[in-house]
C-alpha cells in the first residue's frame, strides 16, 4: 500500500515538475499536458498498454514472467486481420477465435511451466520468437490492416464514452483492473496466486492446487494480451509483422515492477500496477510535450523506473527497520 | 485502505481533465508553486485547440517525423537545421525508435497537442495510415516526405521520384555493359512501392538495348540472405554481367559476395543509396555507380514548405502536390566530392 502511495507521489511530482518546466522554459501560457485532447489521447494509450500490464502482473505475482506478450499481440492481431481482410471472415467470428487462440497459448505456457517444469523465462522467451515467426510466416512479412473500420467493434478501441469523452480503451482498462483486482485481493483463488508466488511448496502443502493456480495466471495473461492486441490493431490499423508489438512485453513488465510487484513473486497490488502502467505512458507523452529529443526517450523511461524502484526499496527497508526497532 | 482512496482521487484528477472541451478559458493560468512539487498541479482550464493555428511569424514551430533511426535521417536532420536557421522557425525532430505505425500515431497526436503548425512525416505503411494522417491533417499542415500517402489528405509530398532514380540506374547499367548482357536485380521485397518504381525505371531505360533482366531476387531485408542471393546467382548464372542492388544494403551485400568469389573485374555492380561500403566500392572502382537520394533536401525543403504554409503562403504547393527532389548519380569521378559534401552536411569530420 505504501508503495502505491509513493508511486502516486512520484506521478504527481513528475507532472508538477514538468508543468513548472513547461511554463518556465517553453513559455506555454496554457500547459499542453492538461489540454483535454492530450489527456484523452494519453488515457487511450494508458488503457491499451495498461491491459498488458494487468495480465503480466498476474503471472509475476505467481513468481513467473511472460516475455511473449508482444509476440502474442502481433500474432493474434495479424491472424485476425488476415482472416477478415483476406478470407472475408466476419469480425464477429475472427475476433472471438483470436481470443480463444490467445487463451490456448496461455494454457500451453502454463502446462509447460507446471507439468513439464520448464522455467517460465525459457518457455515464454521461446514463445517470443515462435509467435513472431508464425506471424511473419502467415503474413509473408506483408503489413496487414483491416481494410475499413469495423462498425461496433472499432468503437471499443477508438470510441469515447459520450458526455465525458473518456476513451473506451481507458474505461475497458479500469474495468479490467477492477475485475482483476477484485479477483486478486478479494477471492480465495486470487489469494492463492500470492501464496503460490510467495512459497510454492508451502502453498501446495496447505492444500492449494498450485498447478491450476499458475495455469490460470498464464491463461489470463495471454488472454488479456490477445485482447489488448486486437484493440491495438483496431486503433493503429497497420500491423507490420516484424515490429508490431515488439517491446510491449518490456513496457508491460516495467509497469508491473514500477507498480510495486516483486519479480520474486508473492507481492503486488493492482492499484500500483494501474498507476505504474500509467506512469510509463505519461513519461512517453512528456518527452514530446517538453520537447526532449527523441534519443533521450528511453533514457527518461529507464531512469524514471530506476528512481521509482530505488526510492521504493530504500523507503520500504527503512519502514521495515522502524517496525523491527519498535 | 486509505491509500486506495488517494489513488482513486488521483485518477479523478486526471479524469477531470478529460471533460468536455467547453471549459472556460483563462488568460493567465496560475504558475504552479515550485516549492511544492509533490502536489499534483490542478488541471488548468484550457482553450479548445483551434482547427488551424495561425502563429505569428517569429514563433513558428514545425515537426519532422522519420520512419526509424538511421544515417539517412541524420542527414535529413542537418537539412532541417539549415532551414531552421534560414526561416527562423523551431523544428521538432521525432524518431520512432521501433519504426512502428503505433509509435507514429502517438507522436502525431502529441505533436498536434504541443501545437506545431505543420508536420512532415514519412509514413511507414501509408496505405493503412490514412485515418491517422487525415486526423492530423485536419488540425495542422501535414505533408509527407520520403514516402507518400496519396490517398490521404496530405497537403504535399516531398521526396524522390523513384522511377527517375530507376532510369538513372538503367543509364549506368547501359554504360557498364555497352555490348549488352544479362543482369540480375536484388531487393528486400518487391511489395514496396519504391522497389517497384525503381525496377520500372530500369526496365524503361534498358528497353532498347541488348540488356536482359534474368530475374529479381528478394531477401526480406535479411542481410545474410541478401549476400546468399548474390552468391547463388554467381554460381548458377555465370553469364551474368551486372548485378543491381535496389535497396541501400544490397550494394554492400553484392560487393562482398562478388569480392569473395574473386569476380570483381568480371561482374559490374550498380546500386542505390550511400552506405559507407558502397561509396568505398565506387571509389575503388569496384562499383560502377550508385544512385543517391538527397535526404538533406528532404529535411530542408520540408521545413521550408511548412514555414511558408504557416505564414499562409499556400501557393508554395505546386498544383501536382508533389515536389520531387532530384537524384544524383555517383560514379568514381564525383565520389570524393560527394563524400565531402556528405560529411559537411552531417557535421562529421
Amino acid at each position: 500500500m505504501r508503495k502505491a502511495l509513493g508511486l502516486i507521489g512520484l506521478l504527481a511530482g513528475l507532472i508538477a515538475l514538468s508543468s513548472v518546466w513547461e511554463h518556465a522554459h517553453l513559455h506555454h501560457s496554457n500547459l499542453k499536458f492538461f489540454t483535454p485532447e492530450n489527456l484523452r489521447n494519453l488515457a487511450s494509450w494508458i488503457g491499451l498498454f495498461g491491459i498488458l500490464s494487468l495480465g503480466q502482473c498476474l503471472v509475476i505475482i505467481t513468481g513467473g514472467i511472460d516475455l511473449s506478450v508482444g509476440s502474442v499481440v502481433a500474432l493474434v492481431s495479424i491472424l485476425a486481420a488476415f482472416g477478415v481482410s483476406r478470407f472475408h471472415m466476419s469480425p464477429w467470428v475472427a475476433f472471438p477465435a483470436a481470443l480463444l487462440l490467445s487463451a490456448l497459448i496461455g494454457l500451453w505456457h502454463g502446462a509447460l511451466v507446471t507439468k513439464v517444469r520448464m522455467q517460465p523465462f525459457v518457455v515464454t522467451l521461446c514463445g517470443l520468437f515462435l509467435y513472431r515467426g508464425i506471424a511473419r510466416l502467415v503474413s509473408s512479412d506483408n503489413t496487414l490492416g483491416f481494410s475499413e473500420t469495423i462498425p461496433g467493434i472499432s468503437w471499443l478501441s477508438t470510441g469515447a464514452i459520450s458526455g465525458m469523452q473518456i476513451p473506451v480503451p481507458f474505461v475497458l482498462f479500469l474495468g479490467a483492473a477492477a475485475i482483476v483486482g477484485g479477483f486478486l485481493h478479494l477471492t480465495a483463488p486470487g489469494r492463492h496466486l500470492f501464496a503460490v508466488g510467495a512459497n510454492e511448496q508451502s502453498a501446495r502443502f496447505s492444500g492449494i492446487a498450485t498447478d491450476r493456480v499458475k495455469i490460470t495466471a498464464y491463461v489470463l495473461c495471454s488472454l488479456l494480451s490477445g485482447a489488448a492486441g486486437l484493440l491495438f490493431a483496431l486503433k493503429v490499423q497497420s500491423m507490420g509483422p516484424t515490429n508490431f508489438g515488439s517491446f510491449y512485453e518490456l513496457y508491460a513488465i516495467a509497469g508491473v515492477v514500477l507498480g510495486g510487484c516483486s519479480l520474486r513473486g508473492g507481492s503486488g497490488n493492482i492499484l500500483g500496477v494501474v498507476v505504474g502502467a500509467a506512469l510509463i505512458r505519461v513519461l512517453n507523452n512528456l518527452v514530446i510535450i517538453l520537447e526532449i529529443p527523441s534519443q533521450l526517450e528511453y533514457v527518461v523511461i529507464g531512469g524514471a523506473i530506476l528512481v521509482g524502484v530505488f526510492v521504493d526499496e530504500v523507503f520500504s527497508r527503512k519502514s521495515h527497520s522502524t517496525i523491527a526497532s519498535q | 485502505m486509505k491509500s486506495h482512496w488517494l489513488m482513486v482521487a488521483a485518477m479523478c484528477v486526471v479524469m477531470a481533465g478529460c471533460g468536455p472541451d467547453s471549459s472556460p478559458s483563462s488568460k493567465e493560468p496560475p504558475k504552479p508553486v515550485a516549492g511544492a512539487p509533490n502536489q499534483p498541479a490542478p488541471p488548468l482550464p484550457t482553450d479548445a485547440v483551434p482547427a488551424k493555428p495561425a502563429p505569428s511569424p517569429d514563433s513558428i514551430k514545425v515537426a519532422f517525423v522519420t520512419n526509424n533511426a538511421s544515417v539517412f535521417w541524420t542527414i535529413a536532420k542537418a537539412g532541417t537545421e539549415k532551414a531552421k536557421a534560414e526561416f527562423g522557425c523551431k523544428v521538432e525532430f521525432r524518431i520512432p525508435p521501433n519504426g512502428t505505425a503505433q509509435e507514429q500515431q502517438q507522436i502525431l497526436q502529441d505533436l498536434v497537442t504541443v501545437g506545431v503548425s505543420g508536420i512532415a512525416i514519412s509514413p511507414v505503411t501509408p496505405q493503412f495510415q490514412t485515418d491517422m494522417l487525415n486526423e492530423a491533417a485536419a488540425r495542422v499542415n501535414l505533408i509527407t516526405q520520403d514516402s507518400d500517402a496519396p490517398q490521404s489528405s496530405r497537403a504535399c509530398y516531398i521526396g524522390t521520384n523513384n522511377v527517375d532514380a530507376g532510369r538513372a540506374a538503367g543509364d549506368l547499367i547501359k554504360k557498364a555493359l555497352p555490348e549488352g548482357g544479362k543482369i540480375m536485380l536484388f531487393v528486400g521485397t518487391l511489395e514496396a512501392q519504391n522497389a517497384q518504381d525503381r525496377k520500372m525505371g530500369i526496365e524503361e531505360a534498358i528497353k532498347d538495348s541488348k540488356i536482359e533482366i534474368i530475374d529479381t531476387r528478394t531477401d526480406e531485408t535479411d542481410r545474410a540472405k541478401a549476400v546468399a542471393n548474390v552468391q547463388d546467382t554467381l554460381t548458377t548464372h555465370s553469364e551474368v554481367g551486372c548485378l543491381v542492388g535496389l535497396w541501400s544494403y544490397n550494394g554492400p551485400a553484392i560487393l562482398n559476395a562478388v569480392r569473395s568469389s574473386g569476380k570483381l573485374d568480371k561482374v559490374k555492380i550498380v546500386c542505390f543509396d550511400e552506405e559507407d561500403e558502397t561509396l568505398q566500392g565506387v571509389k575503388d572502382g569496384h562499383i560502377a555507380g550508385t544512385i543517391v537520394q538527397q535526404p538533406f533536401e528532404f529535411g530542408y525543403q520540408s521545413v521550408k514548405l511548412l514555414a511558408q504554409l504557416a505564414k499562409g503562403e499556400e501557393s508554395a504547393i505546386p498544383p501536382s502536390k508533389q515536389i520531387f527532389v532530384p537524384i544524383k548519380t555517383i560514379t568514381p569521378e564525383n565520389v570524393d566530392a560527394f563524400k565531402a559534401s556528405l560529411l559537411e552536411q552531417t557535421g562529421k569530420k
